[in-house]
């Protein structure tokens, strides 16, 4: 039994570091075509993204951090698809758990750690509340949950943007909300790098979510109905409730990804204009759930995988000099190709499910 | 499978690193022998390249650093707002830079901060202020130039008969209350001047609108058709990509009249604009983003290695008489077209025709008002003492930085709104 699992783990390994051998090629090949040397942009990359950890983490620290709100994202998306569906509301999820930690800072205006126990009560309240609408619109009218969270989506935009300009602006710089106040934010892990407690907040996240999905009641029924709605309705099993709890679940752990952005990154520690250093992060996390084939443990080598590609990206413009717009399509070329076995599986589950024919087989 | 892992991991450990400090001791540089740093940096915003614009001219302002003092150029992009503080410290950790450049305001904060980290690091920031002996702030005097077009604005207006100007504007912040402040001034020398011209009284009607945004041109095409709805004729432009809209606005209200040119006109800004709807962009407000990058350059060199300077930080304020801020000309259009062209959203067969059109609008309005718009801004580089309304222009200048009471202030006195 064990050595089935291991030999499992290493087959979906190989299939990830086939897909991402591929995309390396395409994508060198691709600097090539332009005139850049593609060795020497992919050993700036791996220089910058893991640096020598021995003598410097400030390269890892970096990539850990940018991994972070992607664990978070990538689990709420994963938790999504082992349940049957296919939710895009992370991202507004993200966007509300910041939105709650910007509200009690400015309705509280006190440095207190009190603000991030309401800050981030009122964030995921606010992201539980949004999927909601739509696990309802979904259980209730047959809506589809990617039309209607895809448009909560840019509700959510929209609400975050009118408090970041007319209701809690920075004064001395209004292209960002006030600013989370120091006490309430998340420490940093080692000073001098981006790397904070967040991290940590991650894995444990991602060890909860197995530890519900796989060794509760609530979680097999929750797979169980990922897998086949039809049996596991025959079976007894309250679907349409189950439905709801996946949305929710999904949105506190989006929300989780907003809180900790904001309380947890320096320098800013507000939303910025436009919300771009939120923007993003939610579909990210799809990618990230693909390439882990939806499972909350792999999230965390997947996360920490884009989140090194984001770091050593740098590497690629300072070093091997690649224009940014380059770097950034290598980039894109090599997470498709990682996240197409994912993709394609979960595509083949989900068209499966749709057309009932799948047998009731919970592993 | 394991054993090849091993393998690469010692192999990878065994090439060479560059040289780097632990983070957890920044401050302390410990080796003695440093190599000379031999890079100008740039990091950008999420702007970013490519908007013919502000963070395009901070590229030709490095680049042209990078030719004149023999450095290497060196850019970084940021993906997001969480790339600002690495992108900083990786540059800075590298020690190869003699000055990182960080192009545009947001980065202001995370600047801030490294400055703090790496002592012996030389910082400029663009558009931003920030307090430390090896930063560099580098800030415009954005209401010199405003207050050459304003007058040019009012001109206009009284060449055609019309009584009305407006400025569009992105979202309430003090520096565009220096904008706002320089164009009202202006407008109202410009009345003075033109009655010295042509005997006749023109008593134009300000109006002005906050938009609240930088980036959202469909609102500012909004603005500036309730602007043109009011019988506006000249509408400056002072919102970013918002701008894009005022534009759009006029060269749609003109050829509504079957009109290949103004009236009625925008006034572009940061860049020379002029070529974006060429016949009805009639001049641009130019902050010339490249002579900071530049100068930024010069002075850190002339601290770090003439060390011809002893002091590196403070404020580096750039006006017209530095050459930071200028009304366009014809000899500025060329260069950005150039920069169009170069980035592929200038068609190369379209640059005559655009220079052409240009050029035309120009003589279509009476060459001494082009010659008394210049003739100001001539004058504002020395003499600050011109007084309209009760108003010199010394006093403008003395009220910066603005709050929303002090503009407020100089509003009704100068007849706004």
């Amino acid at each position: 039994m064990r050595g089935k699992v291991i030999r499992d783990v290493l087959v979906k390994t190989g299939n990830v570091v086939t897909a991402m051998t591929a995309g390396l090629i395409i994508g060198g090949l691709i600097m090539q075509a332009y005139g850049y040397d593609a060795l020497h942009a992919y050993y700036s990359l791996l220089r910058h993204a893991l640096g020598n950890p021995l003598t410097d983490a400030y390269p890892l620290t970096s990539t850990l951090s940018l991994a972070t709100p992607l664990i978070f994202t990538g689990l709420a998306f994963a938790v999504s698809v082992r349940s049957g569906l296919f939710n895009i509301g992370v991202e507004n999820a993200v966007y509300l758990g910041a939105l709650g930690m910007v509200l009690a800072s400015g309705l509280l205006r006190a440095d207190t750690p009190l603000v991030l126990i309401i800050g981030s009560l009122m964030g995921l309240g606010l992201s539980v509340l949004f999927a909601f609408v739509a696990a309802s619109l979904k259980v209730f009218r047959g809506v589809h949950e990617v039309i209607t969270t895809i448009m909560l989506n840019w509700i959510a935009y929209w609400l975050v943007d009118y408090v970041r300009v007319n209701v809690f602006p920075d004064p001395r710089d209004p292209s960002k909300t006030i600013a989370v106040p120091p006490s309430a934010r998340i420490p940093l892990l080692i000073r001098g790098t981006e790397l904070s407690a967040s991290f940590v907040i991650a894995i444990l996240a991602s060890l909860t979510t197995y530890f519900i999905l796989w060794y509760t009641v609530f979680g097999y029924e929750l797979r169980a109905t990922g897998i086949n709605l039809m049996a596991a309705r025959y079976a007894g099993m309250k679907t349409s409730r189950l439905t709801i709890y996946s949305f929710l679940f999904s949105a506190v752990l989006g929300g989780l990804a907003g809180v900790c952005e904001i309380t947890g990154r320096p320098p800013h520690y507000s939303i910025t204009t436009g919300i771009s250093n939120l923007m993003g992060l939610g579909f990210d996390g799809i990618a990230v759930s693909l390439i882990g084939l939806n499972h909350p443990i792999a999230v965390i080598p997947a996360s920490i995988l884009i989140g090194a590609l984001n770091t050593g990206v740098r590497g690629m413009q300072i070093e091997a000099r690649v224009p940014f717009e380059l770097v950034r399509l290598v980039q894109g070329v090599i997470v498709v190709s990682l996240a197409l076995p994912g993709l394609l599986s979960t595509l083949q589950k989900y068209l499966g499910i749709r057309r009932g024919r799948r047998e009731v087989v919970v592993s | 499978m394991v054993l090849l892992i091993i393998a690469a991991v010692a192999i990878y450990m065994s090439l060479p690193q560059a040289p780097t400090t632990t983070p957890t001791t920044p401050t302390t540089p410990t080796t003695p022998v440093t190599p000379q740093p031999t890079k100008v940096c740039i990091v950008y915003d999420i702007g970013g390249r490519g908007d013919l614009s502000f963070n395009d001219m901070a590229y030709l302002g490095g680049s042209k650093a990078a030719r004149d003092f023999n450095l290497e150029l060196t850019e970084l992009q940021s993906r997001s707002e969480s790339d600002y503080l690495p992108n900083l410290r990786t540059l800075s950790r590298s020690r190869d830079c003699v000055i990182i450049v960080g192009v545009g305001f947001l980065l202001t904060d995370a600047i801030a901060q490294v400055a703090d980290e790496y002592p012996n690091q030389l910082f400029a920031i663009i558009d931003g202020y920030v307090d430390k002996p090896n930063v560099l702030s580098v800030l415009f005097k954005e209401h010199e130039g405003s207050a050459v077009v304003g007058a040019l604005a009012t001109m206009i207006a009284g060449h055609y008969n019309k009584t009305t100007v407006g400025v569009v504007l992105g979202m309430e912040i003090p520096v565009l209350y220096k904008f706002e402040a320089g164009y009202y001034w202006g407008i109202r020398y410009g009345q003075e001047v033109f009655k010295g011209k042509t005997g006749r009284e023109v008593n134009v009607r300000i109006l002005y609108t906050y938009t609240g945004a930088f980036n959202d041109p469909a609102r500012g095409k909004t603005a500036t058709e309730a602007m043109l709805g009011e019988g506006a004729i000249v509408v400056y432009n002072v919102a970013g990509a918002t701008g894009l809209g005022i534009f759009e606005a006029v060269a749609e209200a003109g050829a509504k009249e079957g009109r290949t040119m103004g009236p009625p006109f925008g006034i572009g800004v940061d860049a020379d604009q002029d070529y974006i709807k060429p016949g009805f962009i009639i001049a641009s407000m130019m902050k010339r983003v490249d002579v900071g990058v530049y100068t930024a350059t010069r002075k850190a060199l002339n601290y770090l290695i003439h060390k011809n300077v002893t002091k590196f930080g403070g404020i580096l304020e750039l006006g017209i008489a530095e050459g930071g801020i200028a009304m366009s000309r014809v000899e500025d259009l060329e260069t950005f077209l150039e920069l169009g062209v170069q980035a592929g959203t200038v068609n190369p067969q379209d640059r005559e025709t655009i220079l052409n059109a240009v050029v035309s609008m120009r003589n279509s309005i009476p060459s001494w008002m082009w010659d008394e718009a210049y003739k100001l801004q001539e004058t504002l580089k020395t003499n600050k003492s011109l007084e309209v309304m009760g108003v010199k222009f010394s006093d403008v200048e003395a009220m910066i930085p603005f709050s929303a009471e002090t503009i407020a202030r100089l509003r009704s006195s100068l007849g706004v709104g």
